[in-house]
């Protein structure tokens, strides 16, 4: 691996070193500085140079501590400049070329870290499991992977790899959201991401997890070079072909986010009892719209959401009608029973593991789970509690639904919408009582389990669950829905969104509860990292991968699930974005150059070139500098800058930052204010070029 | 919590200043036994002063052996340690062999805020030791005296300029963007110069009792803006940033905090004071009056002072003044209480004790070095003596004089430089020098040592000695000394020159300055031509230039600053926050706010600028800020705009007082326009959001043209 590295055309000559150390080898004066140094790179540094390196960074580390009582972050030299972490005994270095950005050395080395850490688990413990050798390996393909995809743009921002959406159809992009969507459903499979040729094209993970596991496409089918080891090759009965498990770790914070919302996708499971409370609250946002659908017309409202030019209703099986807003059901009688009484059993069960945590929740019989419902949501306690839910929650969400949207208007709807959905989390509990029979959002469930259906985003698969997992499926509950149902068919979207709040708000808590109390819900807790499983399924250039719990691992079920579910669409997925791959860049030449970076989803679009120009450097230059001060002056929305060469606008929005360049030579001036000057023109020309882009700046 | 180091190559901490909590965290540090190093920052008895120092040491050490271990082996070395969120920020610089380091630990500050901090203070270092600053060594010596009372009184000179410093650079515009401010009324100017020309600067250099010594320049302060500059007829300008660093003196010495008494009327203070003599009385007593405004004014430390003053022996003039009497002393002992003051005045509660005694010590006059063309040619620190006469609080007349030894001081400065080249080159390697013997500029600087040593005689034999040294083995016919040698022997020679220099030039008896007759002369008769003028002065100064003059002709226009680099001189309105009178922004929130935004956007123009950009226009919140940097020729025709040179983030901070970039900058531009002199602008507005950014740049470019015009202040 080293040597592949090596082999490189020099692709990171803005990266000098790394390195990591280990304090606590090197305590005693006899101790030599190269024992604490567990790995180097780049490898052929002379060993003399190493210790300097490592003695005098750890050194200095050490006497900043004694000082001001924090380790520094960055260390800059004239021509060198390191990010500094410090853990324990453990000291993380990465040395960069001096013209990075300091933010984007930050960031290199928490994502080096990041992604040691997802694969490895804690370094302690990783060094302790494994050998050194071995593990310098992982930094090897770990930096490798960096390096080589790092373009000058990567390098000042901190976004994902994504496959151009412009130059792909859209329809394929719905075709790998709805395969992560039919996985979800499956046993133990919290959320996933679908790479081809180490790009994004669909992801359910937030950003900073999606980021560790494009590492996996960056290797298509070398299972084997993932060189730890610990990939769970030797599996008992043998992994379905193209398919590997690896163990994976991630930061409370992180499974938080996946844990939070995901519940509601593992419903469909009896015998994941955590799942089962959620499922009102994805009701919910499976319908933000605020159509009330019948059991047939779930798909149809599923087109609803998607891109407009997408037709959606090709890749829906049994879409059945071309109305995206159909009738608000009639009456409850349109709810498909059936199913959900057949659920209900485990439901109730499950119900009764949470209800420790859930008082509301206690005595939820199949007979009567409407009725719980309905006081659940009348608990008090459930009412304030989503307070606090309702707000990460649609953060999270947030994540999801807009990165499978892509950049239509639909996700500023989405988005709009949650942001509704935060300010109405206060909702009264008046409201809740309403919601709380989520009447309308039964309907789909049973219809749309088997066939995949198209839930627009990673928490529409949740639809099936509300049978199993809500109390209320029962012939009253539906009742009580009823005017609930009404009534937001009757107000119109805004109103059901309302409810829709609520009833996230009231259900959260429960789901909380359960996974904190159940010890299979986090099973990692005490180690800060929470383990679990990456599945991991390629198909020549086509990866799958997802996160699940760490039981799937145990589950040959399961496993076989995921598998036959996904086999087929991602073969045919893999066919399809084979066809449509590389399209030719066909050289238009512009007159500008632009890029738009998306801060939450961390997106980055524009037309600069692979190989950056001169004019290009300058907007590169110009780029990163206004980055890193629009991160230093919140206030600050526009700025122009300008100099001999080149004028650069720049714009940001508390989602968005969009630099602008007018390419070509500039007309001669002095650089004294003058309101002919072309550099001023520049707003208008961003705002009018850019439409086209589908950036709006207007 | 703040501190500034300078460490020797050796990691001994020659110079140090930390601020209280600086100072408490080392005491809680170093135990009990610490709580007398608590006395030790601010430089107060000698004797506690040495456990600060040493804990800092201890504390600092690591880094200043790390960043030497670095520059060995790797020819790089630290810049910069910032930690989570730039709370805590240390920004570290090689100045020859002395590293110097600034500590931030309350976020206050930012890293081009400390780097500007040691950039000053390497400035200040010169300008008060010239050129003993190219020896390590002998600097060692003139910064960390091996007697304490001798050292503590140097610290307390450097930290008092260091925190006049960093209070101007907070508090005044023109030190924000580090060019002059001047008094804007041309009348009073036109007069003021008059007076200087004719009755001062011509009169005492007609005097004979002068000596050799020749008043050069003369101006007038109020406060820190310039009302009247007027040079002698055959000495070299002075350059802008060195106008400023003596400002920055003059400050020190008679600091006029801002706002902090209504010049207008008497200051608070006045009952501790004896009565306010009428203007015409006798000097002395009036600039005792003064002294004892100011120490009422510290925290009532009056008492202190006046006690102080009881020690103070005079120095012995070495200009053989006769008038040694009260009056004489008094005027003396002013300043160096100011001094004292300066120093403590951020000293808190428990600063009685802590109190410098007296210093005795020539800081009025001083001994400044000032970078000077002569007609002999260019003369890097140049030896000048400062006199600085208050005429009343706030008004200051300053006299800058040579003394007779300025050729020799020429000579010198010519003789290090030729040194410095050729060590220069020699450290190159042996391929640039060949053969040292035949080198031109070895020949040249031959020949002119040889003059030097000649002519020097007694006091230069161990000059002699080493230049002896050097040229046997430069000069061998037998077999030619390696370069490394050479490089040795050449060493010996700089360090005797400098030596010399020092014993020259450092020497507090050899400075002679001028006879106090004069000065007192010079004092009453600018105070007689300058009474009626006092009060409106002093409200001037804080009132220079309003913005209500301009709101009707730019609307929307909040605040904006014009700098011409060339003259390095700057106008702007006044923004009067420290004011306890209502400014035009009103009082409280509103002024600080809109100087909050001034000087962030000072900031961010210098960062840009410092990569290369010269524009730069950015809505912040609801205000439109823009920044605009041009070239013009002497008729005011606008020239083309150039590609500015692209700096690193540790390079000299962009500015006068630290490295002089502007004049670095009008020189690169110069290069393509040898034909007519270049000027450089600078004009930074800030807009109500409101406005349309058309509308904005259109104001930036009447404002420019409007303040183009002549002022009809006299020039400089």
């Amino acid at each position: 691996m080293a040597d592949s590295v090596l082999s490189q055309p020099n692709p990171g000559a803005w990266w000098n070193y790394f390195f990591l150390y280990d304090g606590s080898k090197v305590k005693e004066e006899e101790d030599r500085t190269r024992a604490g140094i567990c790995y180097f790179y780049p490898s052929q540094t002379l060993l003399d140079q190493q210790e300097l390196l490592c003695g005098q960074i750890a050194g200095v580390v050490r006497c900043m501590v004694e000082i001001s009582g924090v380790p520094p972050r960055l260390i800059r030299l004239r021509k060198l400049k390191f990010a500094v972490r410090l853990d324990g005994e453990y000291l993380w270095v990465l040395g960069c070329a001096v013209e990075l950005p300091d933010i984007s050395c930050n960031h290199f080395l928490d994502h080096l870290i990041g992604l040691f850490q997802f694969y490895n688990g804690p370094v302690r413990q990783a060094y302790t499991a494994f050998s050194q050798e071995k593990l310098s390996k992982q930094w090897d393909q770990y930096i490798d992977h960096i390096q080589k995809n790092t373009s000058d743009l990567h390098r000042i921002f901190n976004s994902l790899w994504h496959l151009d959406k412009t130059k792909v159809d859209p329809l394929l992009l719905l075709k790998a959201a709805l395969i992560l969507q039919t996985c979800q459903r499956c046993r133990h499979v919290l959320a996933g991401c679908i790479l081809y040729k180490g790009l994004i094209v669909s992801t359910q993970l937030p950003p900073p997890v999606a980021a560790k596991v494009l590492h996996q496409g960056a290797e298509p089918a070398e299972k084997s070079g993932h060189g730890s080891g610990d990939v769970l090759q030797e599996h008992d009965p043998p992994l379905p072909p193209g398919v590997c498990l690896l163990p994976v770790f991630l930061t409370e914070e992180e499974s938080a986010t996946l844990w939070d919302f995901p519940v509601e996708w593992m419903t469909s499971l009896p015998v994941s009892p955590a799942s089962a409370k959620a499922a009102p609250r994805s009701q919910a946002f499976s319908d933000p719209t605020g159509i009330k659908e019948t059991p047939a017309s779930t798909s149809v409202r599923e087109a609803a959401w998607d891109p407009p030019g997408a037709g959606v209703a090709v890749s829906i099986p049994d879409s059945a009608s071309p109305n995206g807003f159909p009738e608000p059901p009639a009456n409850a009688g349109d709810i498909h029973p059936g199913p959900l009484s057949s659920w209900s059993p485990e439901e109730s069960s499950a119900a009764g593991d949470a209800a420790a945590a859930s008082p509301g929740e206690q005595g939820t019989l199949p007979g009567d789970s409407g009725h719980s419902a309905a006081e659940h949501a009348r608990d008090t306690d459930a009412s304030s509690a989503l307070m606090d839910s309702a707000a990460p929650r649609a953060q999270g969400r947030e994540h999801q639904n807009v990165t499978v949207l892509g950049t239509t208007p639909e996700a500023e709807r989405c988005l709009l919408h949650q942001c509704h959905m935060a300010s109405s989390s206060f909702a009264t509990g008046g409201t809740s009582k309403e919601l709380s029979s989520s009447s309308w959002s039964q309907p789909h469930s049973q219809g749309t389990t088997s066939h995949g259906r198209l839930p627009r985003v990673g928490d529409g698969a949740p639809s099936n669950e509300p049978s199993l997992s809500d109390p209320a499926p029962s012939a009253e509950g539906s009742e009580q829905q009823l005017p609930a149902g009404d009534h937001g068919g009757s107000q119109g979207p805004g109103t059901v969104e309302l409810y829709e709040t609520v009833v996230e708000g009231a259900s959260s808590p429960r789901s909380r509860a359960t996974s904190s109390a159940d010890p299979t819900g986090c099973p990692a807790k005490p180690a800060a990292l929470v383990k679990m499983v990456l599945y991991v399924h390629s198909i020549k250039g086509l990866a799958l991968v997802l996160l699940a719990e760490e039981q799937l691992e145990a589950n040959t079920g399961a496993i076989e699930e995921v598998y036959r579910s996904s086999l087929a669409s991602l073969n045919g997925l893999e066919v399809h974005l084979k066809e449509t791959w590389p399209r030719d860049s066909a050289a238009t030449k512009a007159t500008y150059s632009f890029t738009h970076y998306d801060c939450v989803q961390n997106v980055l679009a524009g037309n600069l070139p692979p190989a950056a120009g001169a004019q290009d450097q300058h907007f590169l230059r110009a780029t990163s500098l206004i980055h890193a001060d629009f991160a230093q002056l919140p206030a600050a929305s526009e700025m122009i800058v300008r100099n001999a060469c080149t004028a650069v606008y720049a714009c940001r929005s508390p989602v968005h930052e969009t630099y602008f360049q007018q390419l070509g030579v500039p007309p001669r001036n002095s650089g004294a204010p003058n309101p002919h000057d072309s550099a001023f023109s520049l707003p208008g020309k961003a705002k009018q070029k850019l439409l086209k882009h589908g950036v709006n700046l207007l | 919590m703040r501190c500034v180091l300078v460490a020797s190559a050796g990691a001994e901490v020659l110079f140090y200043w930390a601020d209280d909590a600086f100072a408490r965290s080392l005491r809680l540090r170093y135990g009990p036994g610490a709580a007398q190093a608590a006395a030790g920052p601010r430089g107060g008895p000698p004797s506690p002063a040495p456990a600060a120092e040493d804990s800092l040491n201890t504390l600092l050490a690591p880094v200043i052996i790390s960043c030497a271990a670095l520059l060995e082996r790797l020819g790089d070395t630290y810049t910069c340690f910032a930690a989570e969120g730039g709370r805590h920020l240390y920004v570290l610089h090689m100045f020859g062999d002395c590293l110097y380091i600034a500590v931030n630990g309350d976020g206050a500050e930012g890293e081009d805020d400390l780097r500007r901090t040691l950039y000053v203070l390497r400035r200040l270092v010169e300008a008060h030791f010239g050129l003993v600053t190219l020896d390590s060594h002998l600097l060692r010596k003139e910064l960390r005296p091996a007697d304490s009372e001798q050292r503590s009184r140097v610290w307390a000179l450097l930290r008092g300029l260091l925190q006049t410093y960093i209070r101007l650079r907070d508090e005044e515009q023109s030190f924000a963007v580090e060019a002059v401010e001047r008094l804007i009324h041309p009348q009073l100017c036109e007069q003021c110069i008059e007076v200087l020309e004719r009755q001062v600067v011509q009169h005492i250099n007609s005097c004979v009792e002068r000596g050799g010594t020749e008043v050069a320049h003369a101006f007038l302060l109020v406060h820190t803006k310039l009302l009247a500059f007027y040079s002698s007829r055959n000495a070299s300008s002075v350059r802008p940033a060195d106008l400023l660093a003596l400002i920055l003196i003059v400050q020190d010495l008679f600091p006029s905090h801002s706002g902090e008494e209504e010049p207008a009327s008497q200051p608070a203070t006045a009952g501790l004071t004896p009565p306010r003599p009428k203007s015409s009385e006798s000097i002395p007593v009036q600039s005792l009056g003064a002294a004892e405004t100011k120490a009422g004014e510290q925290e009532g430390n009056g008492d202190d002072l006046s006690t102080a003053e009881e020690f103070y022996t005079p120095q012995p003039s070495p200009g053989g003044c006769s008038s040694g009497s009260e009056s004489w002393s008094e005027s003396i002992e002013l300043p160096s209480s100011a001094e004292a003051d300066a120093a403590d005045v951020q000293m808190a509660e428990d600063s009685l004790q802590a109190l410098a005694p007296p210093m005795p010590d020539a800081t009025n006059p001083r001994r400044i070095f000032l970078d000077t063309n002569l007609r002999e040619g260019y003369c890097p620190m140049l030896p000048h003596t400062m006199h600085c006469l208050l005429l009343w609080p706030g008004i200051c007349l300053v006299l800058l004089a040579k003394g007779p030894s300025t050729p020799v001081a020429l000579t010198m400065s010519q003789l290090l430089d030729g040194l410095l080249v050729l060590e220069k080159k020699l450290r190159e390697g042996p391929d640039v020098v060949p053969s040292p013997r035949s080198h031109p500029l070895l020949g040249d600087l031959r020949h002119r040592m040889d003059k030097f040593v000649k002519k020097l005689g007694g006091p230069g034999t161990q000059l002699q000695n080493a230049w002896l040294e050097f040229k046997s083995k430069a000069f061998s016919r037998h077999e030619p000394a390696s370069s490394q040698e050479l490089l040795q022997a050449l060493g010996g020679v700089r360090h005797q020159l400098c030596s010399l220099y020092r014993q020259f030039f450092l020497n507090p008896l050899a400075a002679p300055g001028l006879p106090q007759g004069l000065l007192d002369r010079a004092q009453r008769l600018l105070q007689e031509k300058l009474l009626d003028w006092k009060d409106f002065l002093l409200v001037k100064s804080r009132r220079n230039i309003t913005m209500v003059s301009y709101l009707e002709d730019f609307p929307g226009l909040v605040h904006f600053i014009y700098v011409d680099r060339a003259a390095g001189q700057m106008v702007a309105p006044s923004l009067g926050v420290a004011e306890k009178a209502a400014s035009e922004l009103g009082r409280g929130e509103l002024p600080a706010f809109i100087k909050s935004k001034v000087w962030s956007l000072i900031a961010l123009a210098r960062r840009y600028l410092q990569k290369g950009y010269t524009t730069l226009v950015l809505r912040d919140g609801d205000y439109y800020c823009s920044y605009f940097l041009w070239f013009e020729n002497e008729l005011g025709y606008k020239l083309e705009v150039m590609e500015v040179p692209v700096l690193s983030d540790d390079s000299a901070p962009i500015g006068m007082l630290t490295g002089d970039y502007y004049r670095k900058l009008l020189r690169y531009y110069s290069k393509n326009q040898q034909a007519e002199a270049v000027k450089c602008y600078e004009l930074l507005t800030l807009h109500l959001g409101v406005l349309p950014p058309d509308v904005v740049v259109q104001q930036a470019a009447d404002l420019a043209r409007r303040l183009w015009e002549p002022s009809r202040i006299p020039l400089l």
